[in-house]
């Protein structure tokens, strides 16, 4: 093993594996700093912390790190670099130096945010930064907007890098019909991403304009609006959701396809109604998360409408699914599992998010643990799931060995129940007026029960990740050794030796007009 | 493509990975400068904030310094439609201040605000003829390479550089007059508006200037690539439209 060649490597492979790493590093932080505010929570009053900063920086740290260090990184990062050139046939991505400047930007990213544990006046903005705090409070806003621009300029270049990779490196044969699922959702998250982060990245440096240089964008006694703020951030942050989402449930219709061994059940309306219709749709539903903030109703209306439409491609993506595992010849690997388990998971996500588009309920339910509830299940548990589901997916074939299976299963049931002992009850308790964010809920003595079975619930679930963990680091120094397609899939990254040659095969492949990435491998 | 191309070579039984330390020490670079900025504007740290941030520029320059050298004339033709799609991205940072501009003022009684100075009109012709005229240039060169002409393509990329840092240098004296006058991006709402997308456009001019130089002395040293003059040229173009947004709407509404 040549360290040198994993650092300064510009092998999309390599470069995925140091993606993964470094998200799975982050999740680790990020699920500490869970626990530590689920510790705080376990009673009444301080438990853990006397000092409510010290609350608000473990969520600042929590939310940014799973969303910005761990799920985006791991679905666009690693996912994507692995596995798209090999599903395509190509030999690499179209530009393997900045495929590695972003890599290292993401890692730089992880840097600053891990920073904020050892310096004076940690940003303590949460993840969503909002003036006026943000630009009066003594914490350090500017490394809040650092981290957003370097991550977000990390994945703009991975976007450009991978869409021009598909557009111009595809085997031949493989057409835009043929792609793997996978594939197409990625695309669609790239592209999200190329419209919506370059947002972010704007609203991010105007609170930082506003706090050290003295501009007046969000400052109200000189005709600045703490609104626009609010608009420019969820025009990004929403979007965010199906960057995860996207990825995520192209990595499940790979498992499911895979396991249940059939085909994708109608691809069509799968990629070009629901990968396209949410893309299409996904900019123009931000307007819910403000339902709350104050503006006038023909927006609020406007967006409930189009927020409860994009359940439509939404719902096709989850019909292609079960189409999918309709009649097909199932088995319960680990992958498939926990690719049942996104299904569960997003199923109960997606249907509590119903009254939440809803204008007049989001009355009584936004600023909840009823909120919190939701969009763990919908994007955070599921999409982790799903990370999870893919990672055991492509093991062999990253590693050249196997998992425990047996662990595996474990692992995954294990994390099954502590995640919804967590979520459900989260959700109960906010239909019955737990706020959110709080670091004392003396007011609501009430649910101090609730809060202990979530408390344990989070601890459960901790140890189902740890056992994956551990799984993985176990099977990749000593498992035993595994073929290079032991799932049987006809999909292109199966075709060559595990783990692939730099270059991965020795001949570019190429596939023929009645091939096609799913069904039974070849007799 | 990387540098080892083709030679997955066996000698001692270990195949050769593609390798390239640049991109590692521009991120690095980059660290540095957030943490520069840190050091200056949160703990008030000027010595070792000046320090960071001469060893942030030495490592960035120096990395794009070597990716140049290391990659020019190398590329398989494809960062032409990729810039296509950096460009929409670009494009989303402009709108996203254009809106946020058209937002604020449109809800403010009074436009402009008290304590503004009137724009200066003159000067953003000449400016916009100045950057128009570097886009000219820039095509013309392109057009000289594509014919095969390699010393009339430096010469006029030349052209276009100077033209570039005229405009920024316009840029420069007009910012300094309006301070002069008191004026700066902290005194009302039209000057944080003014400063910011003004400053943010010449961002962006400042990058299409580096992109053409590292194009230059590439150049100057024997190494031509005609799929990189394109794809700066496109970004050279896209800046010069901008200006058009610029003009329009903060000099001339």
């Amino acid at each position: 093993m040549n360290l040198k060649e994993w650092i300064f490597t510009t092998d999309h492979k390599r470069v995925g594996v140091l993606y993964l790493i470094g998200s799975i590093a982050a999740f680790a932080v990020a699920g500490i700093l869970a626990l530590l505010m689920r510790a705080e929570l376990s009673t009444v009053g301080p438990t853990i912390t006397a000092n409510p900063t010290n609350y608000n920086v473990w969520l600042y740290g929590h939310g940014a790190m799973m969303i910005l260090g761990f799920q985006i990184p791991a679905l666009t990062g690693f996912f994507a670099n692995y596995c798209i050139p090999l599903m395509i046939g190509a030999k690499d991505v179209a530009f393997p130096r900045v495929n590695a400047l972003s890599v290292w930007l993401f890692y730089v990213g992880i840097i600053l945010a891990l920073l904020t544990f050892v310096m004076p006046d940690p940003p303590d903005v949460m993840w969503t930064g909002y003036p006026p705090y943000s630009t009066i409070t003594t914490g350090n806003t500017a490394m809040y907007t650092f981290t957003v621009l370097i991550l977000g300029f990390a994945s703009i270049i991975g976007g450009v890098n991978f869409l021009t990779t598909v557009a111009y490196m595809r085997a031949p044969g493989l057409t835009w019909n043929k792609l793997n699922i996978f594939v197409w959702c990625t695309l669609g998250a790239f592209v999200l991403q190329l419209i919506f982060v370059p947002v972010l990245g704007t609203a991010v440096t105007l609170i930082s304009l506003d706090k050290y240089l003295g501009t007046h964008f969000f400052d109200p006694t000189q005709g600045g609006d703490v609104l626009t703020y609010q608009n420019l951030f969820w025009f990004y942050s929403h979007p965010a959701v199906y960057v995860i989402f996207l990825p995520f449930i192209g990595v499940i219709y790979e498992i499911v396809a895979t396991f249940s061994r059939n085909r994708v059940f109608n691809y069509k309306m799968v990629v070009y109604g629901g990968v396209f219709g949410v893309v299409a749709l996904s900019g123009e539903v931000w307007v819910h998360h403000l339902y709350v903030s104050g503006m006038a109703d023909w927006l609020r209306i406007g967006q409930m409408i189009t927020t409860l439409m994009i359940s439509v491609p939404v719902g096709l993506l989850v019909i292609g699914l079960v189409g999918t595992l309709y009649k097909g010849s199932i088995s319960f690997e680990t992958p498939m599992l926990y690719a049942l388990g996104v299904l569960f998971l997003f199923l109960i996500g997606g249907l509590t998010g119903i009254p939440l588009a809803v204008t007049s309920l989001t009355v009584h339910l936004a600023r909840t643990y009823y909120v919190v509830g939701h969009f763990h299940y919908v994007m955070a548990v599921a999409g982790t799931f799903a990370i999870f589901a893919g990672v055991y997916y492509w093991f062999p074939k990253v590693t050249g060995r196997m998992y425990n299976e047996f662990w595996g299963k474990v692992g995954f049931w294990i994390t099954f129940i502590g995640t919804n002992l967590v979520f459900w009850t989260m959700m109960d308790i906010g239909v019955k007026g737990m706020p959110r964010r709080y670091y004392d809920y003396s007011h609501f003595s009430q649910f101090e029960g609730a809060h202990q079975l979530m408390t344990l619930g989070a601890v459960i679930l901790g140890v189902g990740f740890v056992i994956a963990v551990l799984n993985w680091i176990i099977g990749a120094a000593r498992g035993p050794k595994a073929p290079d397609n032991p799932w049987n899939s006809n999909s292109l990254e199966w075709s060559t030796v595990s783990p692939p040659p730099h270059g991965n095969w020795p001949v570019p492949p190429s596939v023929g007009a009645d091939w096609y990435p799913y069904g039974a491998a070849k007799k | 493509m990387a540098h080892h191309e083709g030679a997955h070579g066996v000698a001692d039984g270990h195949a050769h990975w593609d390798t390239s330390v640049w991109p590692f020490v521009i991120s690095f670079g980059i660290l540095a400068l957030v943490i520069a900025f840190s050091l200056h504007f949160v703990y008030h740290q000027d010595f070792a904030s000046v320090l960071t941030l001469g060893l942030g520029l030495i490592m960035i320059v120096s990395g794009v310094a070597g990716w140049t050298s290391e990659a020019m004339g190398k590329g398989d033709g494809m960062s032409y439609s990729a810039m296509g799609w950096f460009i929409l991205a670009e494009a989303m940072i402009f709108v996203a201040m254009f809106v946020t501009y058209w937002y604020l003022r449109l809800n403010t009684d009074v436009w402009p605000p008290a304590g503004s100075v009137d724009l200066p009109k003159a000067m953003p012709l000449m400016m916009t003829f100045v950057l128009v005229s570097s886009s000219l240039t820039i095509h013309y060169a392109e057009h000289l390479l594509h014919q095969g002409n390699r010393g009339g393509y430096v010469n006029w990329l030349m052209a276009t550089i100077v033209l570039g840092f005229c405009f920024l240098g316009m840029s420069a004296y007009e910012w300094s007059h309006l301070m002069h006058e008191g004026f700066n991006i902290g005194t009302n709402l039209l000057g944080t508006v003014f400063f910011s997308i003004t400053g943010l456009h010449g961002s962006h001019v400042v990058v299409g200037l580096a992109i053409f130089l590292a194009g230059l002395v590439s150049a100057l040293r024997g190494n031509v690539d005609e799929g990189f003059a394109r794809t700066a040229g496109l970004y050279w173009h896209f800046v010069d439209i901008i200006w058009f947004f610029v003009v329009s709407q903060v000099y001339y509404w």
